[in-house]
């Protein structure tokens, strides 16, 4: 069979796939030429290539929208994929990050580390600390029931609560100011973010889609049942926890850069699974689909009410939420979970 | 729990001259602090306590799921945003805030009655809160935009949404107590029609109920105790969920006992997590939203992670 641990993608995903790489190269082209100041797309592609008379153009491009958008691109690639990998691991496609609580978890503790609560490490590290604790907590928790149905979830939804409040409790103790500062953590928002953060989150995703490349055949085979999936020779408590401290990373990394930016990890596995041939896992696709995602929500939270900004949480809060009502209610005619 | 609420929180008050003050005798200090500030405050979480948690447990034995909870489903959430949006277009006289919260939590409480009519999703108690928790996460964004829009009505929402009862003025008070007087004769005349449909439709239409009349009533007193509340408080998450919890514990499966219970323990809860609000901080305080939330998220857990999901 397979001499190689990893899989060529057959047609359908590569088609899928370059169709999702574009339309995300082509949010990324407009929200870097759309803003306050408008700059036409060509204007853009010289001020990039740094060939550009305009230096009006070449500042605002590299100096303020660049990163932001670059942030916004490695955030949305890193939840989306730690979703879709989660999805995976627990075999439940609403077990993402975001719903059971390690979103919250992880905003819970980087903004102890923002309002200084005696701890002095960097949010970064705090949030990983964060997704890992909620994440223990989750599995934990499930113990015998299982991952799979709607316990679970709701567990988690009951550890997200606890991380909110703490969140909560933490802001309402500090100064007024350290408040303000993390406020955009608590509805999710591409301000607050630091260069090192967004550094972090770049060397993070590149190690988790190196680790999955290789990964990538023992995921696959994790969507069998056990025993096929031991006949496959896969080792499935090694690939679990991988897999799991994986999810872990890539999602507290993303939340250090953007806050708890809910619904991206549903949403952006969903859609590179109705593009994708069925039977694989679609990690590229999910990647590709939550970054472009995540590109086209900031922009329409700077442009719709500018100047007033909209954090981008609220705006996949706002798009996502009727989306998973519609899975939850709608007369089920096969299993969700 | 009346009188701890009464005695402890900021401000140099001691217990004796609390009493003293009660029956007439007493520093005017401690008089302007017993019964400006802390007896309204006691007796609006007095009142959300008692509206609470008996809408979640009417809500409970009406759908059949122990974790049906007006915080939970989205019914608050209803009401806050329907509050928030009035808030936003300047009306704030206190009788009409009542009235909006009650409509937005009618609002809310029909979709969730609708939702339970969707097939297989009545029988699944856990998948009914996701969707709920789903509708509160988007009336919630819906309402940090609102707030976004406008800052003047931000700062007046903020206060209000995180859910707390310091410094509500007894008018809101006044204006909640008529239709909670209404809702509570509902709830008197419900009781029993609910306790006989405790034992299944055909049951209680046997016995010479009329299962759908039944639901409008409930859920126009749910949408009228969960307004009132909301109006006064704010959204208190996780208030309908314990208090139930409690109360059943103690008075079995007759929904007319767990009712009776629900009256203590309502305000008992909501008044003992003020009272730490209070005293966690001091002199600081904690919106009492954040306590309930940390008192109720472990006791959703507990429920959900009990072998067996209690039915009702």
């Amino acid at each position: 069979m397979h001499r190689y641990p990893f899989t060529m993608p057959d047609q359908r995903t590569l088609v899928a796939n370059l169709v999702l790489l574009v339309l995300a190269g082509a949010a990324v082209m407009t929200s870097l030429s759309m803003g306050t100041v408008q700059i036409a797309p060509a204007e853009v592609i010289r001020a990039l290539t740094g060939t550009t008379d305009d230096p009006m153009a070449a500042f605002v491009i590299n100096e303020l929208r660049l990163g932001r958008v670059m942030a916004g691109l490695l955030s949305g690639a890193a939840l989306a994929l730690a979703g879709c990998l989660m999805q995976t691991l627990a075999r439940n496609r609403l077990a993402t990050p975001g719903i059971i609580g390690i979103d919250n978890a992880a905003t819970a503790f980087a903004v102890a580390s923002v309002v200084g609560t005696g701890i002095a490490l960097a949010p970064s590290a705090m949030a990983l600390a964060g997704a890992a604790t909620a994440t223990v907590l989750a599995f934990g928790l499930a113990g015998a029931n299982g991952t799979r149905g709607y316990r679970f979830i709701v567990a988690g939804l009951g550890i997200g609560a606890i991380a909110g409040a703490v969140t909560q409790v933490m802001l309402s103790q500090v100064a007024i100011d350290d408040a303000n500062a993390a406020y955009p953590w608590t509805v999710g928002s591409l301000n607050a973010r630091t260069p090192e953060s967004v550094q972090l989150l770049a060397l993070g995703l590149a190690v988790g889609c190196l680790a999955l490349m290789c990964l990538s055949r023992a995921v696959n085979s994790l969507q069998f049942s056990d025993p096929v999936a031991i006949t496959l020779g896969i080792k499935l408590k090694r690939t679990r926890l991988l897999g799991l401290g994986l999810s872990v990373l890539m999602t507290g990394l993303a939340v250090s850069v953007c806050g708890p930016v809910g619904l991206v990890a549903l949403l952006a596995p969903e859609l590179a699974r109705s593009l994708c041939r069925p039977g694989k896992v679609p990690l590229t696709a999910s990647a590709l689909a939550g970054a472009g995602f995540m590109v086209v929500a900031d922009l329409l939270g700077r442009t719709l009410f500018s100047p007033l900004e909209i954090p981008v949480g609220i705006i996949t809060a706002i798009v996502g939420s009727p989306y998973l009502l519609w899975i939850l209610l709608r007369p089920s005619t096969r299993s969700l979970t | 729990m009346i009188v701890a609420s009464l005695v402890y929180g900021a401000g140099p008050v001691t217990p004796l001259e609390v009493l003293a003050t009660l029956v007439g005798q007493g520093s005017s200090e401690a008089w302007f602090v017993v019964t400006e500030l802390r007896l309204p405050r006691t007796l609006i979480g007095l009142t959300t306590g008692l509206a609470l948690g008996i809408a979640g447990a009417l809500l409970q034995a009406m759908t059949r799921n122990p974790l049906a909870e007006p915080g939970l489903l989205g019914v608050s959430a209803g009401a806050g945003f329907a509050v928030a949006v009035a808030i936003l277009v300047g009306a704030s006289t206190a009788t009409l805030t009542t009235l909006i919260a009650q409509a937005g939590a009618l609002a809310g409480c029909s979709l969730v009655i609708a939702a339970t009519r969707v097939q297989g999703l009545g029988n699944d108690p856990v998948r009914l809160v996701l969707a709920g928790a789903t509708l509160s996460g988007l009336l919630l964004a819906l309402t940090s935009m609102l707030m976004l829009m406008d800052q003047r009505a931000a700062d007046e929402i903020r206060f209000w949404i995180t859910g707390s009862i310091a410094g509500k003025s007894l008018a809101t008070f006044q204006a909640t107590l008529p239709s909670l007087v209404i809702a509570l004769a509902l709830v008197v005349v419900v009781a029993r029609p609910l306790a006989a449909m405790a034992l299944g439709e055909r049951a209680a239409v046997g016995l010479g109920h009329h299962p759908g009349r039944i639901r409008f009533l409930i859920t126009i007193t749910v949408a009228l105790l969960v307004g009132a509340a909301t109006a006064l408080a704010g959204p208190l998450i996780f208030v309908g969920l314990v208090v139930p919890f409690i109360a059943r514990a103690f008075a079995g499966p007759d929904i007319r006992n767990t009712l009776w219970l629900c009256l203590p323990i309502g305000p008992a809860v909501v008044l003992a997590a003020d009272v730490v609000s209070r005293l966690i901080a001091a002199p600081a305080e904690m919106p009492l939203g954040v306590v309930t939330a940390l008192i109720g998220a472990p006791v959703l857990l507990a429920i959900v992670r009990a072998g067996r999901m209690p039915s009702l």
